[in-house]
């Protein structure tokens, strides 16, 4: 079936609808990420209740690396800004720009992810698991959580940079318009680690 | 993500990009001084203005339709409803026999 009757059976995926303004794919996502707020947000409420509730709290920066907490934000504020550069690129009709931004998006992101990694690993070594205390549990659960949110993240972008492209073949508009919602996704998942940084790594 | 990026809207994101990472610093020295409560208060400001400045001008909030700032607001209001409630009901209910009193 071609995209052209594609968009007749499902109007409004390049076009913005009379009512919201939007096209189907940006107000959906503008949907899925106030579900993500409230996500985040009730984890973030579970933190400052069990520590505003408890009688003693760690020093958190104690333990925790806040050097590497501090690199991984400018990681992931960088990769921001290169999403921003390879969409560009593409409405400029410059894909080989685009990819070279994406795969630069991706291997931020896998960096990222290494980072935490031997986060987790300096804290499996002194045997600090989540169930060591109330503050390690939270800690895990919500940079776990963010990580998942980063691998998943990082294969919507390995999908758009690579086989994904034969969207763009179809109707450009749409890709260029699957793409845009893609980077909000990712935009929003940095605004997550500056609050996550911030709260578990300096407060 | 609403237009296309022309060389004075580059140069805005850069500047964009490098004063979150100032922030992000400014944060980190806060953090440093070791402040007690009024720096938990000053990282969680820093901190909400640097959110703020990226789903301001990266995720362009500021350009978005009033259906969005409305999904967005509703958001807002439900979590913080759930927040405080909670808070509201740990801060006025006494948690052990000697708090009792105090009540």
């Amino acid at each position: 079936m071609s995209s052209q009757n594609d968009s007749d059976l499902v109007p409004y995926k390049v076009e913005p609808r009379e009512d919201t303004g939007l096209y189907n794919a940006k107000f959906g996502i503008w949907l899925f990420l106030a579900s993500e707020i409230m996500l985040f947000g009730s984890l973030f409420s579970a933190y400052i209740l069990l520590r505003v509730g408890s009688f003693s709290w760690p020093v958190q920066s104690e333990y925790l690396n806040v050097p590497i907490g501090a690199l991984n934000s400018v990681i992931l504020l960088s990769s921001s800004i290169f999403f921003i550069i390879a969409w560009a690129a593409l409405k400029e009709n410059n894909v080989a720009k685009y990819k070279k931004f994406m795969w630069l998006v991706i291997s931020f992101a896998i960096l990222f992810l290494c980072f935490k990694g031997v986060e987790y690993y300096q804290h499996f070594t002194h045997h600090e698991y989540p169930k060591t205390s109330v503050f390690l549990a939270l800690y895990f659960l919500l940079t776990g959580l963010h990580a998942l949110h980063i691998i998943g993240g990082i294969a919507v972008n390995i999908y758009y940079a690579g086989p994904g492209m034969y969207l763009r073949r179809e109707n450009k508009q749409w890709f260029i318009n699957r793409v845009e919602v893609a980077g909000l996704y990712w935009h929003f998942v940095d605004v997550v680690w500056i609050f996550l940084f911030s709260t578990l790594y300096l407060l | 993500m609403d237009k296309n990026l022309n060389q004075s809207e580059f140069k805005r994101v850069k500047q964009i990009y490098f004063s979150i990472i100032a922030l992000t610093v400014l944060i980190l020295g806060i953090h440093h001084l070791r402040l007690g409560t009024l720096g938990i208060a000053l990282i969680v400001m820093v901190a909400i203005s640097e959110a703020t400045i990226l789903v301001y001008f990266f995720m362009h909030l500021m350009t978005k339709k009033k259906t969005v700032h409305l999904v967005l607001l509703l958001t807002v209001i439900v979590f913080l409803t759930l927040l405080f409630w909670p808070a509201w009901d740990i801060a006025y209910s006494p948690r052990t026999p000697s708090e009792f009193t105090h009540y």
